[in-house]
């Protein structure tokens, strides 16, 4: 009997994803979301450097997890900064961006069209949110042998996370942001 | 915070940004603090590798 969700169709990825994340982030706790599509979430906080930010961040199961398409730039597990809140930090680069490049359709053109590098946006709930664009879709394991997990995806959003923190503190440049071997 | 302290934290930070640039691989602690994989070792903590690859 095939079920609509992925943890009730697999208990023994579930199980691991478990196991992974308490291994790894024991901070984390695993709840539903209550929106009604019946989506698996993490939640805990992170500071990826010293003297840096504290995130509160949630990790939330695409419902056809460990599957993700070619042009998810998340793979089937999206991350969401919950504070700092990745849509404030954007409205408050973007006017910088626009006097460093000119105009937004340059901001754009190089990457930098949300305001800030490897982010993508997409309605949540009611609003509009922006998400941690972890991994190009090529190095993400998906299908039903291997998978990228909720602890893996962590641990690519918490080096973006070192990224951007050094990135709006101007220690590591556009390029290195955008294009660097990461 | 103490002036040494605040030393340690920008040289820690400087190397931090350096492994940006080699594309060094590095490892995340569980409080989520980024770490070299030698360090890691050294210290035999738990903590998970990233995964090599361009972040999209």
């Amino acid at each position: 009997m095939a079920f609509y969700y992925w943890y009730q169709n697999d208990p023994t990825l579930y199980q691991a994803e478990v196991m992974a994340m308490q291994k790894f982030f024991p901070q984390f706790k695993i709840d539903q979301l209550q929106d009604g599509s019946g989506r698996l979430y993490w939640r805990g906080k992170v500071q990826p450097i010293p003297g840096g930010m504290v995130w509160d961040v949630m990790l939330i199961y695409k419902n056809d997890h460990p599957h993700a398409g070619q042009n998810e730039y998340g793979g089937s597990v999206q991350i969401l900064p919950i504070s700092p809140r990745l849509k404030d930090i954007a409205e408050q680069t973007m006017p910088d961006l626009i006097k460093t490049y000119g105009n937004y359709d340059n901001c754009a053109k190089r990457g930098f069209g949300l305001g800030l590098p490897h982010i993508y946006r997409q309605n949540f709930g009611r609003n509009e949110e922006y998400f941690i664009c972890t991994a190009d879709p090529k190095y993400f394991k998906t299908g039903q042998t291997h998978s990228t997990s909720a602890a893996t995806a962590l641990s690519w959003a918490c080096k973006w996370m070192m990224l951007c923190e050094m990135w709006l503190n101007g220690e590591i440049s556009d390029d290195v942001a955008l294009e660097g071997n990461y | 915070m103490a002036n040494e302290e605040q030393d340690a934290v920008a040289a820690r930070r400087r190397a931090l940004a350096e492994a940006l640039r080699n594309g060094q691989d590095v490892v995340v602690a569980p409080s989520g603090e980024v770490e070299f994989k030698s360090e890691a070792q050294e210290d035999g903590q738990t903590a998970i590798q990233v995964p090599n690859g361009k972040l999209a």
